[in-house]
């Protein structure tokens, strides 16, 4: 099953995947990397930081602007990517394996994952 | 209505992703903007430039009607020469920023910035009363093709270009067996030309350059790494570093103002003033200390106090660093080697005021 079979996206291009302990993996869709273009900068948040659905945890810099990434779903931060703080470009070859951003406990419910599409799903709506 | 340039098409087939810049459908990358940079500073590039505009000024009193409109002074342009100038209203303010051409004896041409074209137009049918002057807007029917980077002359030799010229040049040429006017000039800070050619011409063209320009490493160049190649080389971008409330003294272009040109023009009693007394603010170069990256319109600091904004910022793919124009107060203190801050998302970073451009300029070329 590949990775994208796994993954919940939202509108504004994230996604989470969840993982076996029951934590989200919380990343960029690759259509939102290439759309960027090449990524020169990201700000993340710190391990312990709550965010709650919806709010702006991380920005993204690509050669032409400046993006916030919006929480998909409502969680606290438990993991961060440190190695995209050096090799931003990662996020540009991989944004699932390499390039995801933070790892976060759920602090919502799961209705709160109603909205988010399947990939497929998700990329069809961009069509 | 998007515009779209008669090369929209190639575009489009060489996978470029296309955006709406000033009215027009145009490419901002074809595969990365950081790379198509390097291959400018390193090779050559092609770029479509047909957005810009060309207007021919013409008549017995061209001369007075161009001394009338710029600081400069058209009476020591030569023939087939070309000049950096500004367009500056009646308080020295700047409707656009222009590079004018002569072609002959009471024949000019002025290059103008793609969204300025119809103030430019309005200002100069404003200010040619009573003059017996021809302004003549071409820019429908006419492509510009930039051909950019250390080996462009290389490329355009090889193309059968017959005509040995020096930097700020235009000539009439041959390239294919075809005439064009050829211009020895650019916006990256590199050797380069600009081929002005008929738009029928202009895709048949597109696609010899690329295809001669193969053993050279030429890529087509897309709109993002214009931007980061000229904000290298601090070269003004209209709309960002200059406008309408902002003087050429102000935005650093003093060197381009003659101190001695007699006849009266816009603006001329603000910019001498400024010449004399000095300016309240000034346009510098930042270079970030950490990594974060200056943009457009986010704020300045010094000692907690805010001195200023920033009127182009991003990354220098050359220097490997994060680079910046800004207007600050013209305080001594900001000078050259101090540090002033820059407000990123709410945090002040730490920036150094540095000399521009930021990198060495490559684009004087001269034949003995």
């Amino acid at each position: 099953m590949s990775i994208t079979e796994k993954i919940l996206c939202s509108k504004s291009h994230e996604y989470i995947l969840k993982n076996e302990d029951d934590t989200y993996t919380v990343g960029l869709t690759d259509y939102a990397v290439e759309q960027l273009g090449d990524i020169v900068f990201l700000e993340l948040p710190e391990t312990g930081n709550e965010f709650k659905k919806g709010e702006t945890f991380a920005t993204v810099e690509s050669v032409k602007a400046a993006s916030e990434i919006y929480m998909p779903i409502s969680g606290k931060v438990i993991e961060v990517n440190e190695s995209l703080v050096d090799a931003p470009e990662t996020l540009n070859e991989d944004s699932y394996e390499k390039g995801w951003l933070v790892k976060i406990e759920a602090t919502g419910d799961e209705a709160e994952q109603n909205d988010l599409l399947e990939y497929e799903d998700y990329k069809e709506e961009l069509e | 209505m998007t515009k779209e340039t008669y090369l929209h098409d190639k575009h489009v087939q060489l996978g470029a992703r296309m955006v709406d810049f000033a009215g027009w459908h145009m490419p901002v990358q074809y595969t990365s903007i950081i790379e198509e940079h390097k291959t400018v500073r390193e090779n050559v590039g092609l770029f479509d430039v047909s957005h810009m505009g060309e207007v021919f000024v013409s008549g017995k009193d061209s001369l007075a009607f161009l001394q009338k409109i710029v600081p400069q002074d058209i009476s020591k342009l030569a023939y087939e020469k070309a000049v950096y100038c500004q367009l500056p209203n009646k308080k020295g303010g700047l409707i656009d920023d222009l590079i004018i051409y002569k072609l002959g004896i009471n024949y000019y041409l002025v290059i103008c910035n793609a969204a300025r074209i119809d103030e430019d137009l309005n200002w100069m049918v404003r200010n040619k009363k009573g003059l017996d002057v021809k302004i003549d807007n071409q820019s429908h029917n006419y492509s510009l093709l930039a051909v950019q980077g250390p080996k462009a002359d290389a490329v355009l030799r090889k193309m059968g270009l017959d005509t040995i010229q020096e930097s700020f040049t235009i000539k009439p040429a041959t390239i294919c067996g075809k005439k064009l006017l050829i211009s020895r000039t650019g916006y990256t800070g590199e050797d380069g030309y600009e081929l002005l050619v008929e738009n029928e011409f202009s895709e048949e063209l597109w696609d010899k350059i690329l295809d001669y320009g193969k053993e050279f490493g030429i890529k087509p160049i897309g709109l993002g790494a214009r931007d980061t190649l000229r904000l290298e080389a601090a070269l003004h971008l209209y709309g960002n570093d200059l406008d309408e409330n902002t003087t050429p003294i102000e935005a650093g272009l003093s060197w381009s103002v003659p101190k001695d040109k007699k006849e009266d023009y816009n603006g001329k009693d603000v910019i001498m003033n400024q010449i004399q007394n000095g300016t309240e603010k000034k346009l510098i170069g930042l270079k970030m200390l950490d990594k974060s990256i200056a943009r457009h319109e986010y704020e300045v600091y010094k000692d907690g106090e805010k001195v200023g904004v920033i009127t182009s910022g991003g990354i220098s793919p050359i220097l490997n660093a994060n680079i910046a124009l800004a207007y600050v107060k013209n305080d001594k203190n900001i000078c050259t080697g101090s540090t002033v801050q820059v407000m990123i998302r709410e945090k002040l970073h730490d920036a150094e005021v540095v000399k521009k451009p930021f990198i060495d300029k490559r684009n004087k070329i001269k034949i003995e």
